[in-house]
């Protein structure tokens, strides 16, 4: 007879889809800010990579100043660092322990050895020289990962937790990416500098190509906000990220998977109406922090909801 | 290498300068063994270089796919592999049939013992075991008094200890009728194996090992409570912090079952159910790789955060059935084992198929008289005592021990066994840069439910250190994969 999922498995398999996204995504805003971002004549600036994710405060705790090599550390190696993608790949792996009778061989194992490689990296392999191959080899890694679970993993209940794990943190990072992105562009004047910073953010979720494709003409900032919010085929906009994973949701329902919790209904209709609503027209920085906000709560009560809902 | 016979141009041959040093050999026995002349000769096809090749990939694999036991630091699992030898141990279709049919007979009379032993209590009060030994036994469970379970079977999973002689007989070593391990690394050693070296196979009738979870499934439906026809089976571990913590993963994934833990359980009216995303669902058979003391905080150890209160009461109302039985470790005793060869006369009126390694009972005044006289040439142990503890070797040990010993043995000898020391038989195993006899022991799994079914190979066990007796892995034993021709 085949029973429901167990509550513990059903939170371990979503862990494993959010660590792995958010792993990616840290791997990904490394490479790029090293690579491309010109904002300073002496090189990138790193501590915009610590406003994404809120991370200053926790940052200088430890470390004296934002330069390349401690905030690489910080974010790859740092074992104290919850985020590190070390600490990211490690709590994936240990979810991924648990239900492991439930999951394939082959997503089990990658995730063994892409933890192992992590772990066995060194100081030098972060230096910058370095971090450029590094990373382009961890987002790859991670999105193998993906593959290997399209390919391999039963679409039953736990396919849809690991869903919407990926797709809560998969919205929640390009938010964060956007919003510290155009709060800093608006202080700056326009110019060649500035439309090189809007690729640096378009290639930071991964997105130039596919923003030159849609809008060939130009890259006019709310043209950006625009396309990274709401395009239908991106598969990174905070639109399609929230439609996927109501999807899921809407799975679940359909196999009598439901949750005690009404909390979880609000919190999605007040995420889709959120997102509905907009930040508003023409682009005013104020009002897009002040939404893209609203955008992040929202996803946070989400993801609060199904916990409770489900995972107790 | 010291004859003169080597070609200077071609590289040694594996088994080149092979020598077993008197003991039983498993791949050449007295005279060469006919069963595995074709492997023999499809090993020394190798050299050396291409053989440790092969073993480092088995080896890197094994870490690859986890198949591991984990230490675990502050921060970190640290996950270890059981070392892994390439040459395998073969068993020919004889020998198997001997280990096959003696499991069975054993199984069957430890079945009835406990059975009786829970039950009236004739084997007690024919005399055929002391009543102290068996009551009086840290094992034996009152709890299970006159509770009947299905088709009398108490131990369900079954990894019998068997070692071989200089002869070659076969002889039991110790029987595991509590949560014997293993049984994944005989799967996953075959899965190994044939991936490293499908060449070595090739063509050979080797029984298949994959059905084991099948068969596992149907014994657990075997047993499961009255009126159940489609039951609801889990296995339970203590968590993944556990040693063994890969072979439940194994266990369950074959199984297809749910691997839970008892925090994931819960009794209500007598009945256990697991909490799912949906709320609770109902549980009927439990496989629990985890002891008796462990299993319910309300029946046996109090603080107990492992098990689930109300396990037991569930149990005894016949609504969830456990796999093993609660209080089968008094048959695996080692004052007890002693005395199976007993019980299967006694039980089954049938010579037993596999030996004792022959064991002299210092409760009886022969036996105790035997071991005072051969005290320097026998293994003295101590029956209340687990893990090796009190053993005295006789001929390894000094005159004072052997004086202490005799005075314990006068004072208390109902508290000893003594053995011969066993001359394990040994296997060509790959060392460093040759190929040399290690010695070996071995573990056949058998499941019974409605009747007993004992899986085609077992888990050969290897003492990767020259001359060593000791297979365990706690002691840096190895294992290899255990080849039933068909």
């Amino acid at each position: 007879m085949q029973a429901s999922l167990l509550a513990r498995f059903a939170e371990n398999i979503f862990w494993i889809g959010r660590y792995v996204e958010r792993a990616e995504n840290i791997a990904r805003v490394l490479h790029i800010n090293g690579t491309f971002s010109r904002d300073k004549p002496e090189g990138p600036d790193w501590g915009r990579v610590l406003e994404i994710y809120g991370d200053v405060d926790r940052f200088a705790e430890t470390y004296e100043k934002p330069d390349a090599a401690s905030v690489v550390n910080f974010y790859i190696l740092d074992r104290n660092n919850p985020t590190s993608l070390v600490e990211s790949l490690r709590s994936a792996r240990e979810n991924a322990r648990a239900v492991r009778h439930l999951i394939s061989t082959e997503m089990w194992t990658h995730l063994n050895i892409l933890f192992g490689k992590v772990k066995a990296l060194k100081a030098r392999d972060i230096r910058m020289p370095n971090l450029s191959r590094l990373a382009t080899a961890l987002i790859i890694d991670c999105q193998t990962f993906e593959g290997i679970t399209d390919g391999t993993f039963a679409r039953g209940e736990a396919w849809c937790f690991y869903e919407i794990g990926r797709y809560l943190e998969r919205g929640d990072q390009i938010t964060r990416v956007l919003d510290v992105g155009f709060g800093r562009l608006a202080d700056e004047a326009p110019g060649a500098v500035a439309s090189v910073q809007w690729n640096v953010l378009l290639r930071s979720v991964s997105g130039y190509y596919a923003f030159r494709n849609r809008y060939p003409s130009g890259s006019q900032p709310d043209d950006i906000a625009t396309f990274l919010l709401y395009d239908p085929e991106f598969p990174r906009s905070v639109a399609l990220c929230v439609q996927r994973m109501t999807t899921r949701l809407r799975d679940l329902q359909a196999r009598h998977v439901e949750t005690q919790s009404a909390d979880l209904e609000k919190a999605r209709r007040t995420l889709e109406f959120s997102l509905e609503t907009g930040p508003g027209t023409g682009l005013d920085p104020q009002k897009l922090h002040v939404f893209l906000d609203e955008i992040q709560v929202s996803l946070g009560s989400v993801s609060n909801a199904v916990q409770q809902g489900y995972f107790r | 290498m010291t004859d003169g016979l080597k070609t200077p141009a071609a590289a040694p041959a594996p088994l080149d300068g092979y020598d077993a040093g008197g003991y039983f050999c498993e791949m050449h026995g007295r005279r060469g063994l006919g069963h595995t002349r074709e492997i023999r000769k499809r090993l020394d096809a190798l050299d050396i270089a291409a053989l440790r090749r092969r073993a480092r990939d088995a080896e890197r694999e094994l870490l690859n796919l986890g198949i591991t036991f984990t230490v675990y630091s502050d921060r970190d699992a640290i996950d270890r592999i059981l070392p892994f030898d390439i040459i395998p141990r073969v068993l020919s279709r004889k020998d198997w049939e001997t280990i096959e049919t003696g499991v069975e007979q054993r199984i069957a009379a430890l079945n009835l013992f406990l059975h009786d032993i829970y039950h009236k209590g004739h084997v007690l009060k024919d005399g055929i075991i002391p009543e102290d030994l068996v009551k009086g036994n840290e094992n034996y469970r009152p709890e299970m008094c006159d509770f009947d379970l299905p088709h009398g079977t108490y131990i369900h999973i079954c990894g019998t200890d068997i070692v071989r002689d200089e002869r070659g007989k076969f002889c039991v070593l110790e029987d595991n009728g509590r949560t014997p391990s293993g049984v994944s690394y005989v799967v996953e050693n075959r899965h190994l194996m044939m991936r490293a070296f499908p060449d070595l196979a090739h063509g050979i009738p080797v029984a298949d090992v994959d059905q084991y979870g099948e068969r596992l499934m149907r014994t657990m439906c075997d047993v499961a409570p009255k009126g159940i026809s489609d039951p609801s089976v889990v296995v339970m571990s203590p968590g993944v912090f556990n040693s063994a913590y890969f072979e439940h993963i194994f266990l369950a994934r074959e199984m297809g079952v749910p691997l839970v833990e008892g925090r994931d359980l819960v009794v209500e009216n007598d009945k256990v159910f697991m909490k799912t995303t949906t709320g609770k669902a109902p549980v009927h058979v439990i496989y629990r790789r985890l002891n008796d003391d462990f299993l319910d905080p309300e029946a046996f150890r109090p603080d107990s955060a492992l098990g689930v209160p109300g396990l037991f009461a569930a149990y005894r109302k016949g609504n969830v059935m456990l796999a093993n039985a609660v209080g089968t470790g008094v048959a695996d005793d080692k004052a007890v084992y002693a005395y199976v060869p007993r019980l299967i006369r006694y039980y089954l009126d049938q010579d037993p198929i596999l030996p004792n390694v022959p064991t002299n009972i210092c409760r009886e005044p022969a036996g105790l008289k035997k071991t005072l006289d051969n005290l320097d040439a026998l293994v003295t142990k101590p029956v209340g005592e687990a893990g090796g503890y009190g053993v005295v070797i006789g001929p390894r040990a000094s005159k004072r021990e052997l004086r202490e010993l005799r005075a314990k043995l006068d004072r208390d000898p109902a508290n000893f066994i003594s053995q011969p020391v066993v001359n394990l038989s040994v296997c060509p195993t790959l060392v460093g840069r040759a190929v040399e006899p290690r010695h070996v022991d071995l573990r056949p799994f058998a499941l019974t439910g409605k009747s007993t079914w004992v899986l085609p190979g077992g888990l050969s066990r290897v003492a990767m250190k020259r001359g060593s007796l000791v297979v365990n892995s706690s002691q840096g034993g190895g294992s290899k994969d255990t080849w039933v021709l068909v």
